[in-house]
C-alpha cells in the first residue's frame, strides 16, 4: 500500500518536469521532421494532391520554397478573404517556429526529387500558348525552368490546374497585390495580359509541353 | 471567480457562469458527501480481529434507502438545473434581441472571414469592410451574426462571451452578443475541422464608439473598387 503510494507520488513529480524545458533545450527541428507537417497535403514525395489544391512543390528551389513561406507566414501571400486555397496554406506556414526552421524545411522540399505532374485541364491550346508564352520567357526560362535573378520560379512540372488557379488570383488581385509584394507586383500585369481563361489554358497547356 | 481566469464581458456571459456554479455546486455537494459516505463506511467496517465478514444483499428497505434516495434527489437536482439551464439558454441562442447591427462570420480551413456592414451599418453594400481572422465590433451594442462555413463543420467561440456555436456548411446559423467592455480578446474554432483546427485563432476587437467610428470610416473600401459581393468560388483544385 504505502510502496504504491510512494510510486504514484514519484511519477506525478517526474511528469511536472515534463512540462518545463530549460532554455538550452530549443532545438530547430531538420528538415526531413518539419516536412512531417507538410506531408499530409503535399505528399511524402511533394508531389502535391488536387483534391485539396495542394500544389506540386517537389524540387522547387529553395530560395522561391522559402520566399513563399515567409509570405504566407507574415501575411502577404494567402491573406486575401477569396484566397481560400491560400488560406489553407497560411496557418501551416506558421507552424515553423524561427527563420532556421522555415530555411531547413524549404531545403528538404528543394532535395525533393522533381516530379512531373500528370495533365488534367480540358481545352487548352498549346501551339496557341506558345505565342503567350514568348512574354513569359524573359523571367521564367523558355523551358520553364525558372530563373534565380528574376525571382520567378520553375512553371514547368506543376500541375496544370494549380497555374490556371494562379493566374486567375493575380489578375483577380488575390494573389501579389499586398503593398509588400514586390516580385508578385512583378507577376500581376502579366497576369492580367492574358484576356480570358481561354488564354491561360492555352499558355499553361504550352508549358505542359516543358520536361521537368 | 471563474471571470478570475477568464474574463468575462459580454451580457450573457454572467448568466452562463451562474449556470457553471451552480451545477458545481450541486455536484460539488453530492461528490463531497458520498465520498465522505463512502470513505467512512470503509473505516467503520475495517476488518477487526473476531469479527467475521459478511455479505449484504441489500434487499432490505433500510438498506435499499441508500440508493433510493439519493436517486430522488439526483432527479430533483436534475430537473432544476434543466429549469435553470433552459432559461439561460433561451436568452443566449433562441431570444435574439433587437439587432443594432449585423456581421457576417465565415469560417473556412483554416481561417475566420468577417464582414462588417461599413458605415452605413447595411451588409451587402459597397462599404462592407471584409477582413481575416480579425473582427470588429462596438462595446455596448447588440450584434447578430450570421455565421456560415466554407467546407466543413467550425464551431465560433468567444470565449470572453462565453460564447460557442457551430457553423454548418450550407447553413446560416444566427446568433447575437452585446459587449460590456473594449480590449482585444481571442476567437477561436471548438470543433475538429482537420490538420489546422489548432491554429485558426482570430481576434475580436471590441472598441469605443469613437474609435469604431474611425476604424469604420479608415477601412470602408472607396464604391469603386468595392470587392464583389458574390460568395467566392473555389480557385484551385480540380476543375
Ligand atoms: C492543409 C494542407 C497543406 C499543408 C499541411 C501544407 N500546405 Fe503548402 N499549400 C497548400 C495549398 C492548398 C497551397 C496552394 C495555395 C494557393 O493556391 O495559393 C499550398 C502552397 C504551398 C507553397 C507555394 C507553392 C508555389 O508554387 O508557390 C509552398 C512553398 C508550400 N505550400 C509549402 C508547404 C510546406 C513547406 C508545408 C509544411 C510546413 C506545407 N506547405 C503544408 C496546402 C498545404
Ligand atoms: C517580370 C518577370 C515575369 C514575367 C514576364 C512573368 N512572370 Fe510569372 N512570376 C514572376 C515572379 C517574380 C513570380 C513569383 C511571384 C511571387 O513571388 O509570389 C511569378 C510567378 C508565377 C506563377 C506562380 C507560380 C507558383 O508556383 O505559384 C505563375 C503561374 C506564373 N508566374 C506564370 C507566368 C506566365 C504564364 C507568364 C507569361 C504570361 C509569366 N508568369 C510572366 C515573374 C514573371
Ligand atoms: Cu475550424
Amino acid at each position: 500500500m504505502h510502496r504504491l503510494m510512494s510510486v504514484s507520488l514519484a511519477f506525478a513529480i517526474v511528469a511536472s518536469f515534463g512540462c518545463i524545458r530549460p532554455e538550452g533545450a530549443k532545438k530547430t527541428l531538420a528538415g526531413s521532421e518539419l516536412y512531417a507537417a507538410c506531408a499530409s497535403c503535399h505528399g511524402e514525395a511533394g508531389a502535391g494532391n488536387a483534391s485539396i489544391a495542394a500544389p506540386n512543390i517537389a524540387g522547387l528551389p529553395a530560395w522561391y520554397v522559402e520566399a513563399q513561406l515567409v509570405k504566407y507566414r507574415s501575411g502577404i501571400r494567402g491573406y486575401h478573404p477569396e484566397d481560400i486555397e491560400g488560406l489553407r496554406m497560411r496557418p501551416m506556414s506558421r507552424q515553423m517556429m524561427d527563420e532556421a526552421e522555415v530555411k531547413a524545411v524549404a531545403a528538404y522540399v528543394s532535395s525533393l526529387k522533381a516530379v512531373k505532374a500528370a495533365p488534367s485541364v480540358q481545352g487548352g491550346d498549346a501551339t496557341a500558348g506558345a505565342g503567350q508564352y514568348a512574354t513569359c520567357q524573359a523571367c521564367h526560362g523558355d523551358k520553364g525552368q525558372g530563373m534565380d535573378a528574376t525571382k520567378a520560379p520553375p512553371l514547368a512540372g506543376q500541375y496544370d490546374w494549380y497555374l490556371v488557379s494562379q493566374l486567375k488570383k493575380f489578375k483577380g488581385g488575390v494573389r501579389g497585390a499586398h503593398p509588400l509584394d514586390t516580385t508578385g507586383a512583378q507577376m500581376r500585369p502579366m497576369a492580367s495580359m492574358l484576356a480570358d481563361e481561354q488564354a491561360m489554358k492555352n499558355v499553361v497547356a504550352h508549358i505542359g509541353t516543358f520536361s521537368r | 471567480m471563474i471571470d478570475q481566469y477568464v474574463e468575462s464581458i459580454s451580457t450573457f456571459s454572467g448568466d452562463i457562469d451562474n449556470v457553471i456554479w451552480v451545477v458545481f455546486l450541486i455536484v460539488g455537494f453530492w461528490f463531497v458527501l458520498a465520498e465522505l459516505v463512502f470513505f467512512g463506511l470503509i473505516f467503520k467496517f475495517l476488518a477487526k480481529p473476531g469479527v467475521k465478514a459478511k455479505y449484504v444483499s441489500g434487499e432490505r428497505p433500510e438498506e435499499k434507502r441508500w440508493v433510493t434516495l439519493p436517486h430522488y434527489a439526483t432527479l430533483a437536482f436534475d430537473v432544476a438545473i434543466i429549469v435553470l439551464a433552459i432559461k439561460v439558454w433561451h436568452d443566449v441562442k433562441i431570444d435574439l434581441p433587437k439587432a443594432d447591427s449585423t456581421v457576417r462570420v465565415i469560417s473556412q480551413q483554416w481561417a475566420w472571414t468577417f464582414v462588417h456592414p461599413g458605415p452605413d451599418n447595411q451588409l451587402d453594400t459597397p462599404d462592407d469592410i471584409t477582413t481575416v481572422d480579425e473582427l470588429h465590433v462596438e462595446k455596448d451594442k447588440t450584434y447578430h451574426f450570421e455565421l456560415t462555413s466554407r467546407d466543413v463543420l467550425h464551431s465560433f467561440s468567444v470565449p470572453v462571451f462565453r460564447l460557442k456555436q457551430d457553423a454548418i456548411p450550407g447553413r446560416i446559423i444566427k446568433g447575437w452578443f452585446k459587449a460590456t467592455q473594449t480590449g482585444q480578446y481571442d476567437i477561436q474554432c471548438t470543433e475538429i475541422c482537420g490538420i489546422g483546427h489548432g491554429i485558426m485563432p482570430a481576434r475580436i476587437i471590441i472598441e469605443s464608439p469613437a474609435q469604431h467610428r474611425t476604424w469604420n470610416q479608415s477601412n470602408a473600401p472607396k464604391v469603386a473598387d468595392a470587392a464583389p459581393t458574390t460568395p467566392p468560388t473555389q480557385l484551385g483544385g480540380m476543375p
